[in-house]
């Protein structure tokens, strides 16, 4: 009995003893760093965009924030940087760990800016259920609509794309809706090309209007794809409009077999190696069959010599 | 009289035997043609043939084609051409390369490759003695002035219209030329059979993949041409972790990033990051590009099969 009761004294010390290790192996921010604040507003625009950034630098790791959905790595995996367990830490604490990195994750100080950052921060802090931080704050309240509708003006000349948002009211009208933030991109090979700018947010009108790069290469006519989205779904649903424009420059491929070149297989050869070596063979093989035609005569010369 | 004869029996040999060395060598040359000529006149008749794994079968005469001419497959005619109106390249970026080795294992998975051959393999580089050391992942270059193609006596290697250089393993007789033209070290050679040979012996052969590999012949990075077909990213770089790889068509000017999908500029990436190709003094004009490892995302811990880095 008393070894019964040393034992398990012994395994709960144990326990313990394990346990600290492990709390001394967690990710700790310095206390001073804990007390930075972020100076950017929880605007809808700053968390549109640090959603945007969110997206390219710290989904392929932690996935969709409150999804769980974060690549399964070993021996530590991602955290959910939508969970209420991450949020617990102040701006300042998520901030130092973005900028420092630790084990698998990278360092950002200098990869991304400190706005990029703050805005990433902003965005996380819109799923907090606490809000301790910051308070979501709507600039423009766009009137309850249907029937939402994005239409695109297309000028060739200065190539400028124009998009204009609206919906339906409940009373009937048609209202321009302000404030949207809408992505316009180009259809590559591998993905599509964003091109909207840093601010592509509906005006009063319910307009955007978008500079189509100068140099941007389209096909042989110039025609390029062009997707011009409600950057959100939450909004309004899917908003999308596809549009075959002429805004590219024309390029015609230059296809590398076309010319006659060293690297080329037999049939582009150069002119010039085709020859010589022609040349080359028949003369080598004239050769042969001379002295064989010589040695054929040699009797009879020898013969006519008698 | 007696030095006579003995002159007379030397002509006498040396004429018998210029005769029949040259006449063979015109009779060889011939017969090959005659045979294929009388294949195609003789309907029905089979000859008795000797397949690669030592079994006699007996073939129709009419299936006899002379190997130089004859009918490419589908997947190496297509292949040899490419695809229309694509100029591919591949930025690499050193400055978030961790040695995370997710791509090679991806290539080799592809390729059919065992864990010492290497398609693509990320090396760890010091340029001089007080320089920072770094990562660098080094598949084929791809070259647009390609070295190896010039060497290659069979025409097995090649350039596509789409910028790649294939092997076509079919061809290739491991004469190994182009092995030692390449600056690179990008080409490996298959000396034994290779992995799970048995297992894909049945497999019809991808000319864009190089699967199955054929031992005896050699086989290099491809771009994993068999994905382009079908836009997808090659397996190297939808497989980084860390975003390292960029890859798209230069006609477009557009390079996607396979860990995060964010398509960008390829001109503008270049520009702005002083991107370079690996050794321009030699004048291959890679299609790899590289951006040099500044402002790195992870600090380098030089150690090549560092466990903290394997993820």
């Amino acid at each position: 009995m008393k070894n019964a009761i040393k034992i398990i004294a012994s395994l709960f010390l144990l326990f313990v003893f394990t346990a600290s290790v492990v709390n001394a192996q967690k990710w700790q921010a310095p206390v001073l760093s804990k007390k930075k604040q972020n100076p950017y507003e929880a605007s809808t625009r700053n968390i549109s965009s640090g959603k945007k950034i969110y997206n390219i630098n710290c989904k392929s790791c932690h996935g969709d924030a409150t999804m769980g959905n974060m690549l399964p790595l070993q021996p530590v995996a991602p955290s959910d940087l939508g969970s209420q367990a991450f949020l617990i830490q102040t701006d300042g604490e998520i901030y130092y760990k973005v900028n420092k990195g630790n084990g698998a994750m990278p360092t950002f100080e200098k990869t991304l800016s400190d706005e990029d950052k703050w805005m990433v921060i902003t965005y996380l802090r819109s799923f907090d259920q606490n809000k301790k931080e910051s308070k979501k704050i709507v600039e423009v309240k766009n009137p309850e609509v249907t029937d939402v509708k994005l239409l695109l003006d297309i000028n060739n000349e200065n190539k400028r794309i124009l998009a204009n948002l609206t919906g339906v009211t409940a009373k009937g009208d048609r209202v321009a809706l302000q404030g949207i933030e809408l992505s316009v991109k180009v259809k590559r090979n591998f993905g599509y090309l964003d091109i909207s700018g840093d601010d592509a947010y509906t005006n009063e009108k319910g307009e955007v209007n978008v500079q189509f790069p100068e140099d941007l290469p389209g096909d042989r006519e110039g025609h390029v794809n062009l997707l011009v989205k409600v950057t959100d779904d939450a909004y309004y649903g899917e908003v999308i409009v596809d549009r075959i424009a002429s805004l590219g420059i024309p390029t015609n491929p230059v296809n590398p077999l076309d010319e006659r070149a060293m690297w080329g297989t037999r049939a582009n050869a150069p002119i010039w190696i085709i020859f010589s070596y022609v040349g080359g063979v028949i003369c080598i093989w004239g050769v042969i069959f001379l002295v064989l035609f010589q040695l054929i005569q040699l009797p009879k010369l020898a013969k006519n010599k008698e | 009289m007696k030095e006579e004869t003995s002159n007379n029996s030397r002509r006498k040999f040396l004429k018998s035997v210029g005769i029949t060395v040259g006449a063979a060598g015109v009779v060889s040359g011939f017969s090959l043609l005659g045979a294929a000529k009388a294949a195609a006149q003789e309907p029905g008749e089979t000859v008795n043939l000797l397949t690669q794994d030592g079994q006699l079968v007996q073939v129709d005469k009419n299936q006899l084609r002379p190997t130089v001419t004859g009918p490419l497959t589908e997947l190496q005619k297509r292949g040899r051409e490419g695809i229309a109106g694509k100029s591919f390249v591949m930025v690499i970026d050193l400055s978030k390369c961790r040695n995370a080795r997710k791509c090679m294992a991806a290539c080799q998975n592809h390729h059919q490759l065992r864990p010492d051959q290497h398609h693509i393999n990320v090396l760890q580089m010091q340029d001089a003695e007080h320089t920072a050391p770094y990562f660098m992942p080094k598949p084929c270059q791809h070259c647009d002035n390609p070295p190896c193609t010039k060497v290659c006596p069979v025409d097995a290697t090649f350039k596509r219209q789409d910028g790649i250089v294939l092997i076509d393993n079919e061809r290739c007789i491991g004469c190994r030329f182009c092995i030692a033209a390449c600056p690179y070290s990008a080409r490996i050679f298959q000396w034994t059979e290779p992995k799970d040979a048995e297992k894909y012996k049945n497999l019809t052969y991808n000319i864009e993949a190089n699967v199955p590999q054929k031992k005896g012949t050699v086989s290099k990075c491809l771009f994993s041409a068999d994905r382009l077909r079908e836009n997808k990213l090659p397996s190297c770089v939808s497989s980084c972790p860390n975003g390292v790889y960029y890859f798209g068509d230069q006609n477009e000017d557009a390079v996607t990033n396979g860990t995060t999908h964010e398509t960008v500029r390829f001109s503008q990436l270049i520009k702005e990051n002083a991107g370079y190709t690996l050794m321009p003094e030699l004048g291959t004009k890679p299609r790899v590009y590289y951006l040099p490892p500044k402002n790195r995302a992870f600090e380098f811990n030089g150690d090549l099969l560092n466990e903290e880095n394997l993820h």
